[in-house]
């Protein structure tokens, strides 16, 4: 993109993805939460008897366990949940191919650029719109050598020992409120397997629609990548703009085995009525390595730290994570490292902008447990406040148990410098350029290590945003 | 401990804190009625509050429920007299042990389990208008000043209930008043001496600077009743041998405010000999263009709490927030601290610097808040630890809350070892490992001890350090 186009040039409108689709689910359960929701939900998945009664169990621990005092304003939750939709049920079955797909269905992600996308870059696509996975396909290449990317229902159905060696070992339900309320009403989400040494080069993609007023998401993710392996997952996220609220809460277990290599790519550009409230956590063995990337610009409130525990000798955890916190949003984000074995290293690298009234909370934890043996962390915490309205919070929690452990935390707050713009104005900028060129430059960290699209994605969207931020 | 002491203080009632006929007012004392006033509605307000526990953020690593309060002998408000003291001949030998190898100063208060034993004032200070006396003496001179730093704080809602029977049990304290334009030379030196096995005692001091007013004062906090010449509890081979040990709970509280343009140095010296178990409670108000320095250093006791708060009241003000703690045998320390910026063009410095050897452990946990409207705030916080032994632990919890825009606020946490290519070299010069460590130590806390601006000061705390480390 010329780095001289103006905003007004761009022809961006505000939200783009908040168009609404009229949809014919095939079945809605009634709204609020019940054991007989959550026993709807499973007769509807045809599971087997363990994984009902790990729901009921899970829904009692959700309702033991209390509202998060901390992170964001979750006060009214309680009320909206009474009002959620746990469970709608798009079409009777996934598709495997696009033409299937029922058309209201289709013309939604057609306009989002799925299936462009996968033509292009894309080793296999997976969408959820509502509750289901409505679409997944992988293609061939991979398949034959066995690569597994399936739904979370058929990665329960026909890969059974598998799926149940691993599920809800990562995060178990009890790990805390809102996973202990995925484990009951979860629906929809990816299986993923990588065989031993095969390295997958293009990524696997999921899609996540939310359509329908005052849905609940609560999609789960398992992905195993076996030793030596190699492969990358993208998932986005979008939702049309009601007035009332709607509740996305998934879980992400990710297995990263002797000297493989996983990346795990969000990009969360919720509609600002969505609270959004994940768990994420990848286990990283001997010589592994995790990398998450985590882009929170949508939704009204997001909680979500993406984990890495690192487990075996040599493994190394890195997450990069960028915020944008625009009026009414609060993103509380960051992450978290654990080295539980020597020589395990970890980087964590935040950038946050807020603007307007907008509030960027950074949160995040590292842990060295004793003879975690010289562990090496280093987190570092920018963040970039646009106007006097704006706010900005770091909450970092460093425990260490371990002496020959070396750990840095660093976190800076400025706004952009008068000095900076002054300068680029100089050079012939209008203030608006200036201003957006800066904030470029402050995310580039981060923006370059994600796909090509997503990249121009974001930097659009941050031109977009500076529009009269300016004065 | 000889008779001559006991005689100072009235008689305790064992275990009063878990009887409910306990009152901390003491019938037939004389009590200033607003003192009495305020210890009573204090009183209610402990009776009222739960005690913290580990769930609440604030004592998150510090576990207050193994300090067992019900069991400890509140040293009531009362009997002791402040001793007309002509020279250092009349003080305690701990007293004037320090003074005979201390630099210059302005006066000496000398407080017995929280009573005030012997206070003076040097002619030259009284003759500039300088006021030092007890605190029950200024509750008459100037009640308004003591109202408003000391029954009118509003303490965080986690420290409410320490600071209320701070309060309830205040027996005594010192006030320290210096006029407009009046620089006083040389320091205050008060020294809080626990004496009685299984108390609960209860001192607080203040201070205020008018405009363009100097003052500076150290609190040392020792135990009675060792040999020697005032060595008392500091040093690591002489610890054991040296201060009785001392199954006593100390509270402590401070208000230090500084007017338009004063300079104000407030040093808390803790070297407490074994079982201590001290908290404490700092308030400092810096007001337009004043300078407030606070350097607290940790050194005895068995547990340890400071809450230090600078608050940023006026522009051009300036704090500067300094501490040093070395920690061995099984030794706790745990620092809170709040950089409240309130107003515009405020500057705030914090470094914090800990070393932790045999199973010592260590927190901080620091916030630098910027209200809506603190603009231009220059806000720094550093914290850095040093693990010297397989089992010492620590936690660093540096946030930030920053709600103006046009700000530039840092922060930085470390933790680590000494590096071997410097013990390393150490030792290639014939120094044991041991002595290289310690000298290393002494040399990390090097830097913060630089920044206190009186020499003498300066020299009783690295006297202090020394003796503790053993070099």
């Amino acid at each position: 993109m010329p780095q001289n186009e103006t905003i007004s040039e761009l022809g961006l409108d505000e939200y783009k993805y908040g168009f609404i689709t009229e949809d014919k689910p095939v079945f809605k359960a009634v709204p609020g939460l019940s054991r007989d929701i959550v026993r709807q939900i499973s007769t509807h998945k045809e599971e087997p008897r363990w994984m009902l009664d790990f729901r009921l169990k899970a829904l009692d621990i959700y309702e033991s366990k209390p509202m998060p005092d901390w992170g964001g304003d979750l006060s009214t939750l309680e009320a909206t949940l009474d009002q959620i939709y746990f469970y709608l049920k798009p079409q009777e079955q996934m598709e495997r191919s696009w033409d299937d797909v029922p058309q209201e269905i289709k013309d939604t992600f057609e306009r989002l650029g799925i299936p462009e996308a996968e033509r292009k870059a894309l080793a296999g696509v997976g969408a959820q719109y509502e509750s289901e996975m409505v679409y997944h396909s992988l293609k061939e290449q991979w398949e034959e050598q066995g690569v597994i990317f399936e739904s979370i229902e058929d990665g329960l159905e026909k890969h059974p020992d598998l799926f149940r060696q691993y599920f809800a070992t990562i995060i178990p339900a009890a790990d805390n409120k809102f996973a202990a309320l995925n484990s009951a009403v979860w629906s929809g989400g990816s299986f993923v397997y990588i065989p031993k040494g095969v390295t997958v080069e293009i990524p696997l993609q999921a899609y996540f629609r939310v359509n329908a007023e005052r849905m609940g998401q609560f999609e789960r993710t398992l992905i195993i990548c076996d030793e030596g392996a190699e492969a990358h997952y993208i998932e986005g996220c979008t939702a049309p703009v009601y007035s009332t609220e709607s509740f996305h809460s998934g879980v992400i277990e990710i297995i990263v085995k002797r000297g493989a290599r996983f990346r795990y790519t969000t990009i969360q550009n919720w509609s600002n009525n969505m609270y959004n409230l994940v768990t994420q956590r990848a286990q990283v063995h001997e010589d592994g390595k995790m990398e998450w990337l985590d882009g929170n610009l949508g939704s009204k409130l997001t909680m979500k730290y993406p984990s890495c525990y690192l487990v075996g000798d040599r493994a190394h955890g890195e997450i990069l994570s960028i915020a944008y916190a625009g009026d009414g949003q609060h993103q509380d984000t960051g992450g978290k490292v654990v080295h539980a074995a020597p020589d395990t290293t970890s980087q964590i690298t935040s950038k946050s902008i807020s603007k307007g009234f907008g509030r960027a909370s950074y949160r995040g934890l590292c842990k060295v447990y004793d003879g975690a043996l010289n562990a090496r962390s280093n987190v570092e915490c920018d963040a970039l406040l646009l106007d006097e309205t704006s706010r900005t919070d770091t909450y970092p929690y460093i425990e260490i148990d371990e002496n020959t452990a070396s750990i840095g935390h660093e976190a800076t707050v400025s706004k952009v410098g008068d000095e900076q713009l002054f300068y680029l104005m100089s050079r012939g900028m209008d203030e608006a350029e200036a201003m957006a060129m800066i904030v470029r430059g402050f995310i580039e960290p981060v923006a370059k290590e994600l796909p090509l699209e997503y990249a121009i994605e974001l930097n659009r969207l941050i031109e977009l945003e500076m529009e009269g931020s300016v004065g | 401990m000889t008779s001559r002491r006991a005689n100072s203080a009235p008689a305790p009632v064992s275990g009063a804190l878990a009887s409910s006929d306990f009152s901390p007012l003491v019938p037939g004392v004389d009590d200033p009625p607003e003192v009495a006033r305020a210890r009573a509605a204090a009183w209610k307000r402990f009776s009222a509050l739960p005690w913290p526990t580990k769930k609440s953020e604030a004592w998150r690593y510090t576990d207050l429920s193994a300090v067992d309060f019900g069991a400890l002998t509140p040293v009531l408000h009362g009997a002791a007299r402040a001793a007309a003291a002509d020279g250092d001949g009349s003080l305690p030998e701990e007293a004037r042990g320090v003074l005979a190898r201390s630099g210059d100063r302005s006066g000496v208060v000398v407080l017995r389990d929280g009573q005030v034993s012997h206070i003076r004032l040097e002619p030259e200070a009284a003759s500039e208008g300088i006021v030092l006396c007890s605190i029950r003496q200024a509750a008459e001179s100037h009640p308004d000043l003591l109202r408003h730093a000391l029954f009118e704080a509003d303490p965080a809602p986690a420290e409410e209930k320490l600071w209320s029977l701070h309060i309830a049990l205040l027996g005594g304290g010192f006030f320290l008043h210096v006029p407009r334009g009046v620089k006083l030379g040389a320091p205050v030196h008060a020294f809080h001496i626990l004496e009685r096995s299984g108390t609960l005692s209860s001192s607080h001091s203040f201070v205020h600077a008018e405009e363009g007013a100097r003052a500076a004062v150290v609190d040392e906090f020792l135990t009675g009743g060792a040999a020697g010449e005032g060595d008392a509890g500091g040093g690591r081979n002489s610890r054991n041998g040296a201060a009785p040990r001392l199954d006593s709970v100390s509270l402590h509280g401070a208000s230090v405010t500084g007017d338009a343009g004063s300079v104000v140095e407030y040093v808390s010296l803790q070297r407490f000999g074994p079982g201590v178990r001290h908290f404490s409670t700092q308030h400092v108000e810096a007001r337009n263009d004043s300078r407030l320095v606070t350097f607290n250093v940790a050194l005895g006791g068995e547990l340890s709490r400071a809450d230090v708060t600078s608050l940023l009241a006026g522009p051009g003000s300036d704090s500067q927030m300094l501490a040093l703690w070395f920690g061995d045998s099984a030794q706790h320390f745990d620092h809170h601290t709040l950089q409240h910026h309130a107003a515009p063009h405020a500057h705030s410095d914090l470094l914090f610097k800990g070393a932790l050897a045999d199973k010592g452990s260590s927190v901080f946990r620091g916030l630098i808040r910027v209200d809506k409207g603190a603009q231009l705030t220059d806000a720094y916080q550093t914290n850095r630890n040093l693990l010297l032994s397989k089992q010492s632990r620590a936690s660093a919890l540096p946030n930030l809350e920053i709600e103006a825009d046009d700000v530039r606020c840092s922060h930085g946490a470390t933790i680590g070892q000494v590096e071997d290519g410097q013990i390393f070299y150490l030792m290639s010069r014939g120094l044991t490992r041991g002595q290289a460590e310690r000298l290393l130590v002494f040399g990390f806390f090097e830097e913060v001890l630089a920044r206190l601006p009186l020499e003498g000061v300066r020299e009783r705390v690295r006297t202090a350090i020394e003796e503790k480390i053993g070099l």
